[in-house]
């Protein structure tokens, strides 16, 4: 009798989030749409899934990094903000929830998340835009992949390098500070890395979007660019360096607009980009590093990777270090 | 008369001031404000910031080496292609026609790109070529100036040549006759007689092409950066990329710059073009443009200008060809043409937003570039035939937001279009595209324009003709060549337009560039080259269009 009861309470209690569900999923469907604004690659998967199983129109606007705070802003100032959900690295959701951008909101859908990705009841980190060495399989011998990062610094790998600009890239600047906090303990160490890179003479580009390219066609060699495009750029022979060090990046966030014009939508939404289903086609489809556990992008040795976030970096301090290796960098 | 063209003038500077005023004053309102956007409070901080960079001057000199060699690369092949084409008995017209239309065509990141899959020192095309020649070390290294400078100058040959051609066919026969009655030789008459009396059209070609150079951002960003070669627009890219939180009143700051070179360029060619009657060629006597026998130089200038448009513009063509064939960038060989395919094809055919996209910029191209040249011929007339201080001015004003770098123009558009209803509607897109590339319908024009004897609508008034009867007949027929120049400018400019689209294009309203940059960032070659093909593809049909219009137009008068 008394098992029964229990059964009958728990019952009800799994019942009743169940209903509440229920019908705050009725309450998105009213409102009919959801406007999510980001800039990720072939997100369009997630995009139709969540269509298709809620039958609410999913709007997706890209928005390049470097018009992405200048535009939400123009339009919440103007309040033509449209947007219910905002995507965006760390930083960038920093200081949108700084100008009053961000509402609250805790996913029940982040419970298995580390505890790190959400530290304010606002903004939900659900991947890490992880960096390593890109290298081209058929054109590297084996033996000669490094491993380590400063194994870069080596002569033989002078004019073969590719990278995305280290006085203005705000994601590889980051990266090679967070090297200096959290892989190259010492100043002295880090440095010497910097300077023989340097030496190297990488060919810079404006991002890492056209870091894989040069690797590809075997203009370069190796490059500091990013995992995912071993699955996006399939079947290009591109390969990472297994390092003994941990891999880093930038978190990738989303939160909910304070003025979404469909809250519900916006929350329906989050949901499902957290779900364990959208991660996997996020992981599989697009080769992102998630923070739902044991979802990996279908790359060999990832899910063995220790992959952490860097610490978040002030505009001024980009600007600081930008400048700072601009001058080592020089020719 | 006096008072309809003093009407007329007031009425054109309302509204192409409000077109270009409005965008230009948001920016120079965030140049000055504290704060992101255009509303802040009152600072020079970003001006000082800006111009006390030590960096600065050096990025100065290589600006104006890039932006000068780009318009004299342009400049001279228009004038070597135009000249061939529609003044001798070349074979094969046609083809150089459409040849020399092309690189308007691309999108100019592509362009680029191809260059550097053709050029670069490593493993470029060309120079693998060469090695296999057995000529060791010959690497050529487009990552330099004189890279940029080529590959710029192709880029903006079309304007060149656009601005040029319909001058150089509208040319009275007779002062080249005169000329050679007179003993000349033929280089002698090109040089003494054909050539100053088409400065005005190759001052506005080189005006055109610095212009557009200043702002262009592909070259710069493509194969100036690897080669750590810095110009203004990069600069200003540098600035608005390091954080993330982008200062577009500092960059505007910056541009602010190029804005006053282009008005000091305005000015001068104002100046140096003051006296319209020295270039008046069609007057009331006998026009026809005249045909010079090549003679035995006939073939070998064919092969000339035909292993020129190979190597420029067919040879990068068939790169973008080639990479959206082949499943990532290879280096062609056996495995490439093994693994090549139609997948890229298919994939960007079957996406709902490429193909949204290429409607909208099919719309935009041709509305667009119709209402556009409506405009710029009402402008036109009054820069050309009013020529008091007013149509100075409004000169000055048609150049103001197409001499902003594209960046910081599309936020100055941005920041002024969220003000109204109109803003994230494809409106915004198509008053935006008018607004900045109006100088595109109003130089070919003009320049066609400068050459018609005010004798000619006299002539018509006299006889009883009333001014709107004078411009359909007389004046109009006349300019077609210069009408169809500025539609094909602004047509295909707006179908690959990039700068405004990126910031003001939205769901439903996306076009054809911005997909194209979506799969750039993504470093998507493959679908990106067969998206750019297929751009090409409806540019020259436009052109071919509007070719086979105006000369049916011109015969029939």
């Amino acid at each position: 009798m008394k098992k029964i009861a229990v059964l009958v309470a728990m019952m009800m209690l799994a019942a009743a989030p169940c209903a509440f569900a229920q019908s705050s999923v009725e309450k998105a469907k009213a409102e009919g749409k959801v406007a999510f604004y980001a800039n990720m690659t072939s997100v369009e998967p997630v995009m139709e899934a969540f269509q298709n199983k809620y039958g609410i129109k999913a709007e997706y606007t890209r928005l390049s990094t470097s018009k992405f705070i200048a535009t939400i802003l123009t339009e919440h100032a103007a309040g033509k903000l449209t947007a219910d959900v905002l995507q965006a690295p760390i930083p960038v959701m920093e200081l949108l929830k700084s100008k009053g951008v961000i509402a609250s909101y805790v996913s029940p859908a982040a419970a298995g998340y580390p505890k790190w990705a959400n530290k304010d009841g606002m903004i939900q980190s659900f991947g890490i835009e992880y960096v390593a060495l890109i290298y081209n399989k058929d054109l590297v011998k084996a033996a000669d992949v490094p491993r380590t990062y400063q194994d870069l610094t080596d002569p033989k790998w002078k004019n073969k390098i590719v990278m995305a600009d280290p006085a203005t890239h705000p994601t590889t600047i980051s990266w090679l500070v967070g090297l200096r906090e959290n892989v190259i303990k010492s100043d002295a160490e880090w440095r010497a890395f910097l300077k023989g890179l340097a030496a190297n003479n990488p060919m810079f580009v404006a991002s890492f979007g056209p870091t894989p390219a040069p690797i590809e066609t075997g203009e370069k060699l190796i490059g500091i660019s990013m995992p995912k495009y071993i699955v996006t750029k399939a079947p290009a022979p591109l390969d990472w360096a297994r390092v003994s060090q941990p891999m880093m990046g930038t978190p990738r966030a989303i939160g909910i607009t304070a003025k979404a014009p469909h809250p519900n939508a916006a929350r329906l939404f989050v949901d499902f980009w957290l779900s364990r289903e959208a991660m996997k086609i996020m992981a599989e489809q697009v080769g992102e590093y998630v923070l739902a556990p044991g979802v990996y992008p279908p790359i060999a040795g990832i899910d063995k990777a220790k992959v952490i976030p860097i610490r978040e970096l002030s505009d001024d301090e980009i600007r600081k270090w930008g400048a700072e290796f601009k001058k080592i960098f020089a020719k | 008369m006096q008072k309809t063209s003093s009407a007329l003038t007031t009425g054109l500077i309302a509204i192409v001031g409000f077109l270009t005023l409005c965008p230009v004053v948001m920016l120079v309102l965030g140049s000055f404000s504290s704060e992101l956007g255009a509303f802040g409070a009152f600072t020079v901080e970003k001006y000082v910031a800006a111009y006390t960079d030590p960096a600065f001057a050096e990025i100065l000199l290589s600006t104006v080496i890039f932006t000068l060699g780009s318009a004299i690369v342009a400049t001279g092949l228009a004038l070597f292609l135009a000249y061939l084409n529609t003044r001798t008995n070349i074979p094969g017209k046609f083809m150089f026609g459409v040849i020399s239309l092309i690189p308007m065509m691309v999108p100019h990141i592509l362009f680029a790109v191809s260059w550097v899959l053709l050029l670069n020192p490593s493993n470029g095309m060309i120079n693998l070529f060469l090695r296999q020649l057995g000529i060791e070390g010959a690497a050529l290294n487009i990552y330099t100036l004189t890279g940029m400078i080529l590959v710029e100058g192709l880029l903006d040959l079309p304007i060149a040549y656009l601005v040029i051609a319909p001058a150089m066919s509208a040319f009275d026969v007779s002062l080249e006759e005169s000329s050679r009655v007179c003993g000349a030789s033929n280089w002698r008459t090109l040089r003494r007689v054909t050539l100053p009396v088409l400065r005005p059209a190759i001052l506005a070609a080189l005006t055109l092409v610095i212009v557009r150079s200043l702002a262009s951002f592909a070259v710069p960003s493509v194969i100036g950066m690897p080669g750590r070669i810095y110009v203004l627009a990069t600069h200003i890219y540098s600035i608005v990329a390091t954080g993330y939180a982008a200062d577009y009143g500092m960059a505007a700051a910056v541009g602010m710059s190029a804005l006053a070179a282009s008005i000091t360029l305005i000015v001068l060619y104002r100046r140096l073009t003051r006296e319209g009657e020295k270039y008046v060629t069609i007057s009331s006597r006998g026009y026809r443009p005249s045909v010079i026998d090549l003679k035995g130089a006939r073939y070998p200038l064919f092969a000339v200008v035909a292993l020129l448009s190979f190597v420029l513009i067919v040879l990068p063509i068939l790169v973008l060809f080639y990479t959206s064939l082949v499943p990532y960038v290879m280096t062609p060989g056996a495995k490439a043409f093994a693994a090549m395919g139609l997948r890229h094809w298919v994939t960007v055919l079957r996406d709902p937003v490429s193909l949204l996209a290429l409607k909208n910029s099919l719309t935009l191209g041709i509305g667009g570039a119709t209402l556009g040249m409506i405009l710029s011929f009402f402008v036109a007339y009054v820069i050309v035939k009013v020529r008091t201080k007013a149509s100075g001015l409004l000169e000055s004003l048609s150049f103001l937001s197409f001499s902003f770098p594209g960046i910081v123009v599309g936020v100055g558009f941005m920041w002024f279009f969220v003000q109204t209803p109109l803003y994230s509607t494809i409106w915004a897109l198509l008053i935006g595209y008018i607004a900045t590339y109006l100088p595109y319908g109003l130089r070919p024009l003009t320049s066609a324009f400068v050459q018609i004897h005010s004798h000619l609508e006299e002539s018509s008034r006299v006889c009883g003709g009333g001014p709107l009867y004078t411009m359909r007949r007389i004046v109009l027929p006349l300019l077609v060549p210069g009408i169809a120049s500025g539609w094909i400018l602004m047509a295909t400019m707006f179908v690959r337009e990039l700068s405004l689209s990126v910031v003001l294009s939205r769901p439903g309203t996306e076009v054809l560039a911005v997909q194209i940059l979506r799969f750039a960032e993504d470093g998507l070659w493959g679908r990106l080259s067969a998206l750019g093909i297929i751009m090409i593809f409806i540019s020259t049909a436009l052109v071919i269009i509007a070719n086979v219009i105006a000369r049916k137009l011109s015969k029939r008068d």
